[in-house]
């Protein structure tokens, strides 16, 4: 199981901490190098963590620990107009991008009103895609409780959030409804922690079943593969976007077979792995049990 | 300006009163309307909303926003130089010429000069009902897209009322929301009294 951490800090011996990661086993997910400081998304082994501890505390640095890193999470609006955005929506997106996760934004075709509130078939293929949704639904009480059917047969956790602090629904949080500013007094920043932390919970619960069923591979080390096979273009950034149980590759027409071919132990990817166009972005790697394709190895 | 939400939970009153607030405040009306009443009432997802217009700032001459020199006007608010511009070269063509940021050069006659001193650049009444539609659209609920305005006669002159829902507008709400604002324009009177 692999723990995923940011480290940020200078740069004084800062290739020997991505040096140190790379010798036990771990990966460099993000790197950015803002002249004399660095950011790190790190991913390693979750016992090896002492060891990484004691090389920040070596390099002088932060480790944070990214509860949603490893998640691509979509948020959904009733509609992407100016009654949703640029508030809540890019405050709660910014916020559990801070936490680690790759966030998608969506507004949905017919999703405004109370009555005439939908959400359409391919709308819920497309959020399924991602391994977990928050759903962004207005101040009215009776307008939440009526949409909240909306999420119903969702095949991935979800959260619903709101104006009104407490409702009698499942998955919701209250105390983010619709505003026209930005969230950043103590409490708002409170409410938006109690989201992340009950996104964090729907997910942990997710983990703890691919840890009871193991994948044949860890996806970190698939994107490891694809990076090295198809190099990222120059200024794309998540080229490979990592989910809990496979990825999303964003390729050029002609590369699906390239990735196909990737060896893996002593398999090809298209062995352990379903491939399918995503009705979003790119394709969708979902990596099978290793019950169900033996060792890899 | 002053803001009343009725009708909804507390929460949502609240919530909505500062949005009135936060979006007249955006649009740059928060001190040419008097007061915003509104009335929620999600369970038939109806809204009405009433915003009466208080004061006008005046038209903005060229007197107001520049200082004249010897054939050339140095501007003191940069907000209306598009609009001045588009006016002068409309009227003058190719005898202004823009110099640098704030200068401007005219190469007009005295009269001329002073026949231009006294134009209008930006009337804000021009634009007023625009702007406080845009704000009534983007306050009330997207969804609620039937709209219906009250009738002028009815509700007397700088008033704006309006009825939004997702649902056919009934007879009776009409009825009730011209109750609203006869009830709100006798407040106002007993306040202007009692003042």
């Amino acid at each position: 199981m692999y723990k995923i951490m940011m480290f940020s800090g200078g740069v004084y011996k800062f290739n020997e901490l991505k040096e140190l990661v790379q010798d036990i086993g771990g990966f460099i997910l993000q790197e950015m190098v803002m002249q004399t400081e660095t950011m790190l998304h790190l991913a390693f082994p979750a016992e090896e963590e002492p060891v990484i501890k004691g090389k920040v505390k070596e390099v002088g640095g932060k480790l944070v620990d990214l509860p949603l890193a490893g998640a691509e999470i979509m948020l959904v609006a009733p509609s992407l107009g100016r009654h949703h955005a640029v508030d809540p929506m890019c405050d709660i997106a910014e916020f559990l991008r801070r936490k680690g996760a790759i966030t998608n934004m969506m507004g949905l075709a017919r999703g405004v009103g109370k009555r005439i509130a939908q959400i359409k078939v391919e709308e819920k293929k497309i959020i399924e895609e991602c391994d977990a949704a928050v759903f962004i639904f207005g101040n009215f009480k009776e307008c939440i409780e009526e949409k909240a059917k909306l999420c119903e047969g969702l095949e991935v956790p979800y959260i619903i959030v709101g104006g009104p602090p407490e409702m009698d629904i499942p998955h919701y949080v209250g105390g983010i409804g619709r505003r026209t500013e930005r969230m950043k007094r103590k409490h708002e920043i409170e409410k938006l922690e109690q989201m992340a932390e009950g996104l964090r919970v729907e997910l942990d619960v997710r983990r703890q079943e691919i840890e009871e069923d193991p994948l044949a591979t860890s996806p970190l080390f698939v994107k490891e593969l694809i990076d090295m096979t198809i190099p990222p273009k120059l200024g794309e950034e998540f080229s490979t976007i990592i989910h809990l149980d496979g990825l999303r590759v964003k390729l050029e027409p002609g590369e699906e077979d390239k990735v196909r071919q990737i060896e893996i132990g002593k398999r090809k990817l298209l062995d352990i792995c379903e491939m399918k166009k995503s009705l979003y972005e790119g394709y969708l790697l979902k990596i099978l049990p290793e019950a169900v394709t033996g060792s890899v190895f | 300006m002053e803001v009343r939400v009725e009708g909804g939970d507390e929460f949502a009153n609240a919530s909505y009163s500062k949005i009135c607030q936060n979006v007249f405040r955006d649009i740059g009306l928060h001190s040419n309307v008097d007061d915003v009443y509104m009335y929620c009432n999600p369970a038939e997802h109806v809204f009405i909303i009433s915003v009466k217009v208080g004061r006008v700032p005046s038209p903005v001459t060229v007197n107001d926003m520049t200082i004249r020199g010897d054939k050339r006007l140095k501007v003191t608010n940069e907000r209306y130089v598009p609009k001045l511009l588009a006016l002068l070269w409309d009227k003058f063509g190719e005898r202004v010429k823009q110099l640098s940021r704030l200068e401007i050069s005219v190469d007009l006659s005295t009269e001329e000069m002073q026949e231009l001193m006294k134009m209008v650049v930006y009337d804000p009444r021009e634009d007023l009902n625009t702007r406080i539609l845009d704000a009534v659209d983007r306050i009330l609920p997207e969804g609620a897209r039937v709209r219906y305005p009250i009738p002028a006669q009815s509700q007397g002159q700088g008033r704006l009322t309006i009825i939004a829902s997702e649902n056919p507008i009934t007879d009776e709400w009409k009825r009730k929301a011209e109750e609203m604002v006869s009830k709100l324009k006798k407040e106002l009177k007993l306040n202007e009294g009692g003042a």
